[in-house]
């Protein structure tokens, strides 16, 4: 039974210091080592080599997986929902640190995470990267403050409706459309922009939008349909033809980024692309196509891939670059996209993302080639504590 | 085993959509040159072998076999030739399934089937070439399905079987408890039985009230019908039944009736573990036990020793990994269900999780992922389906003598990367990749020429339009043809 638990095999539930060897190491830095070696010590990895034996084997070893939008605690009182733009909240102070949902990313490969604020309000807040596994909140997490996160689309004016004619209730609010939408993002920036110069128009997450239009913060807007896409990148375009900021710009579920690469493309803008669906049909009424990581990869956009938090074992972030595979997508670029990739969108590639002596040591161990619908995820290591043995796999 | 239907239909299946090619009828005869070939599960792979297909049977297939000189010939050195996938149970392909009447064995799939629905374009795209459509699982006796293979613009050109079997539920059907549910299968067959007694009954009072409603509803009293037999069947018999002509008995009775005598399969939902034993009890109990095969959910894994001890097949209906909650600590666990089954001793088939992503295909592969070896991980979706089916003798490998069915994968089947080129039904050339306009839509958003397909692009012509807010659309028109100028401008230079 494939249950991910620890099994008392000799060494203790801490051990965190490992040497681990495979027929095929991906270190996700370019270089693929055959029959090579990967030794831990302290949660840390020391060296990647060639050379075999060690206390696990398995067929291959890739960097753990990343996810930017994996949507873990993103129900309606997991963030404030009183005004559109809160661009000071933490979606940290609202993580239920005992999900099951941790459990489940990590027995399937998925080392590092995204947590973005829900996407029913427009500027929703902070993001906050975490590992999946570990002690405690300080040391899961990975990067406090990753990025300001909004949405465009459909999402933030769902159910709301002016407050005539009906009781006052929580969605008798702005705004009601897209063009609302839009208009609260325009009006936040330049408000922010605008109290640069007078200190008495700044408010609550003023600096916080400073920061994105200075370009320190990642701005992660959702924008699943190529029209939503368009007006994240004309905004971040706006922004500076006006000489208010240069926004760094991320579009998540950017579903219908196929159609238009050359947008992201001239903007700069990098991708994190929803799971794939079995019909092409995706949310907010967009057309996902099989190539869409193909054709961004090829024109140089950075993507990453997401797996949504799924329940179903066969539609979580692992079987997503096979999908991305079969739309045409190269290997090598598959892998990037669940590792290095997410890694630099978010700021944390010096600690995750590849497998290089003084990273983290959060690796996944294969049963068979990487991504292949005939491989498992059959063993994973967050910083270099063992959370699924390979020996208890496949049994 | 009923004749085959094995008519020409290269005019209907030319006209049922671009993907169709009509390159042979059943009829002709029609070679495969493959660069692989994987006959079936366990079987040794040939090398640039040659599959003979003559009136859409295999007649040859080998390494040198000759060609006849009047056959069609594909030539795919580039691919690999496997037999069709075989779903063995599916509630998809229908206007809608019977999930409405509780007990409806006289409702046939054969009138619910829509032959122009996207399912059965997926279905050839994914290489399931054989499918047995039955009702839905939310139902107590929910009617007659029919196997089909998805090619034709009508039903009857589908039809490969029919009826296929009885499909019925040990789950309670929406609204009701596990004791209704179970109360309303045995009232059925009650039912059946109070029924058949009494057109004893009536014979023997001399009445003809069966024989004048047979003849009210035009029913075939010549022949075979107009003779009585005595019942059949393993559990219970009506004395005196040889009485009734059989083209007497209600038309609404038949299904339940040929079930209690053995002579049609049952397909016997089973949606949670507990679910197992009322199936079991209520096939036992009416003599179907040896013509049933369980469709189990993941969930229903619980009760694998007890469908291995009552030695009937099971279809796993869903995903292949289930995630069960402890309800008491709330802890995720995941469970390889097939494994589960395998251990348990079950004979089980897979069936698609959905009709694409997670096709027969990825079943297997999944299977494999998960420690499998891979001849039973392709036999749960080839040669195991076949023979529940009652079809292991025309399906499931690539064999003399079987059905010339053979799916052409550009690579190794069971990989992501890998996609179903062409697809021979039964000696009929029935799909081409490079012909199906709809794939191109799935894979590059584009859609096909003079449709309006959701999601295609309002902007014109996909990723060719350069969106440009805040920019003179005409100042933008000079500088592309500028810079169109320049680049033809230095091909030019490159050609000198």
């Amino acid at each position: 039974m494939a249950a991910a638990t620890l099994v008392a095999t000799g060494e203790s539930k801490d051990q965190t210091s490992w040497t681990i060897s495979a027929g095929r190491v991906y270190t996700a830095t370019g270089k693929v080592i055959e029959e090579g070696r990967v030794t831990v010590e302290d949660g840390k990895i020391r060296s990647v080599s060639k050379g075999g034996g060690g206390d696990l084997e398995c067929y291959a070893i890739t960097p753990g997986l990343i996810d930017l939008s994996v949507r873990i605690e993103r129900d309606l009182s997991s963030i404030e929902q009183s005004r559109e733009i809160t661009p000071e909240k933490r979606i940290a102070d609202a993580l239920d640190w005992f999900d099951e949902a941790w459990k489940r990313e990590a027995r399937s490969g998925v080392t590092s995470v995204m947590i973005n604020p829900l996407e029913r309000q427009v500027v929703g807040g902070l993001s906050v990267v975490v590992k999946t596994a570990g002690e405690s909140a300080q040391k899961r997490t990975v990067k406090a403050d990753s990025a300001l996160y909004g949405a465009i689309g459909s999402a933030p004016s769902q159910s709301n409706h002016p407050a005539f004619g009906r009781p006052d209730d929580f969605y008798s609010r702005r705004p009601t459309t897209r063009m609302g939408v839009e208009w609260e993002w325009r009006k936040a920036f330049f408000d922010a922009a605008m109290a640069r110069e007078d200190k008495n128009l700044a408010g609550p997450g003023t600096l916080e939008l400073q920061k994105a239009l200075a370009g320190d913060l990642p701005l992660c807007i959702q924008a699943w349909t190529t029209q939503d896409i368009r007006t994240a990148v004309f905004l971040k375009e706006e922004l500076a033809r006006e000489g208010l900021g240069k926004l760094r710009l991320v579009v998540d579920a950017a579903a219908e980024a196929w159609k238009e690469p050359e947008l992201l493309v001239r903007s700069a803008t990098a991708a994190i692309l929803p799971p794939f669906s079995a019909t092409g049909r995706s949310d907010d009424g967009s057309f996902f196509a099989l190539d869409t990581a193909k054709v961004l990869a090829e024109r140089g956009v950075t993507i990453a891939l997401s797996g949504h938090g799924a329940r179903a074992a066969s539609e979580r972030l692992c079987y997503q670059p096979g999908h991305a595979m079969r739309g045409g997508l190269a290997f090598d670029a598959a892998l990037a996209a669940v590792t290095i990739n997410p890694a630099r969108i978010a700021g944390i590639d010096k600690r995750v993302g590849s497998l290089e002596a003084g990273k983290d040591a959060d690796l996944v161990l294969w049963s068979g080639p990487p991504f292949e619908a005939t491989s498992a995820v059959i063993g994973v290591l967050v910083d270099g504590r063992l959370v699924l043995d390979p020996r208890t796999q496949n049994k | 085993m009923k004749m085959l239907h094995t008519t020409t239909r290269a005019a209907a299946i030319a006209l049922s959509a671009c993907l169709f090619a009509s390159a042979a009828a059943a009829d002709g005869k029609l070679a495969i040159k493959a660069g692989r070939v994987l006959p079936g599960p366990g079987m040794p792979e040939l090398e640039k072998a040659t599959i003979v297909i003559e009136n859409g049977r295999i007649a040859a297939i080998g390494k040198d076999v000759k060609v006849p000189w009047d056959a069609v010939v594909i030539d795919a050195p580039n691919l690999v030739a496997i037999p069709g996938y075989v779903e063995a149970h599916s509630a998809r392909g229908m206007d809608r399934p019977n999930e409405n009447l509780d007990v409806a064995p006289f409702l046939s799939v054969r009138d619910s089937i829509d032959p122009v629905g996207f399912y059965f374009e997926d279905s050839l795209r994914w290489g399931v070439t054989t499918i047995n459509i039955q009702q839905g699982n939310n139902c107590v006796v929910a009617g007659q399905g029919v196997i089909v293979r998805p090619i034709g613009l009508t039903v009857d050109e589908m039809i490969v079987r029919t009826p296929s079997g009885v499909k019925l539920s040990a789950s309670p059907k929406m609204g009701f408890s596990a004791a209704t549910q179970a109360q309303a299968l045995r009232r059925a067959f009650g039912d059946l039985r109070r029924s058949l007694e009494q057109l004893v009954a009536e014979k023997k009072e001399g009445s003809d009230r069966a024989r004048r409603e047979a003849l009210y509803q035009g029913r075939d009293l010549e022949g075979e019908n107009a003779k009585g037999k005595a019942m059949e069947g393993a559990a219970w018999k009506v004395t005196g039944f040889e009485l009734v002509p059989r083209g007497e008995i209600d038309e609404k009775l038949v299904p339940l009736l040929a079930l209690v005598e053995g002579k049609l399969p049952a397909f016997f939902y089973c949606g949670r573990p507990m679910d197992v034993h009322t199936a079991l009890d209520i096939a036992k109990e009416n003599g179907f036990l040896a013509k049933t095969t369980l469709v189990i959910s993941p969930a229903a894994y619980k009760a694998a020793g007890a469908i291995a001890a009552a030695k009937v097949a099971a279809i796993l209906d869903g995903a292949a990994v289930y995630v069960e909650t402890d309800p008491l600590t709330g802890e995720e666990r995941e469970v390889f269900v097939p494994g589960e089954l395998k251990k348990a001793g079950v004979r089980f088939a897979l069936a698609s999780a959905n009709p694409t992503t997670e096709s027969l295909w990825f079943q297997a592969a999944q299977c494999v992922g998960r420690g499998m070896p891979r001849a039973e991980a392709v036999a749960a979706v080839t040669t195991v389906p076949a023979e529940i089916l009652g079809l292991g003798k025309q399906l499931g490998t690539l064999e003399v003598g079987k059905f010339g069915t053979v799916v052409l994968c550009s690579g190794d089947p069971l990989s992501v990367a890998s996609w179903v080129e062409r697809v021979v039904v039964e000696g009929r050339d029935v799909y081409d990749r490079s012909k199906d306009v709809r794939v191109k839509h799935l894979i590059g958003g584009q859609a096909p020429a003079n449709t309006q397909v959701m999601g295609a692009s309002l902007l014109g012509d996909p990723r060719k339009v350069v969106c440009c807010e805040g920019e003179d659309p005409e100042e933008h028109a000079k500088h592309e043809a500028e810079e169109r100028a320049k680049k033809d401008k230095g091909e030019a230079e490159d050609d000198k």
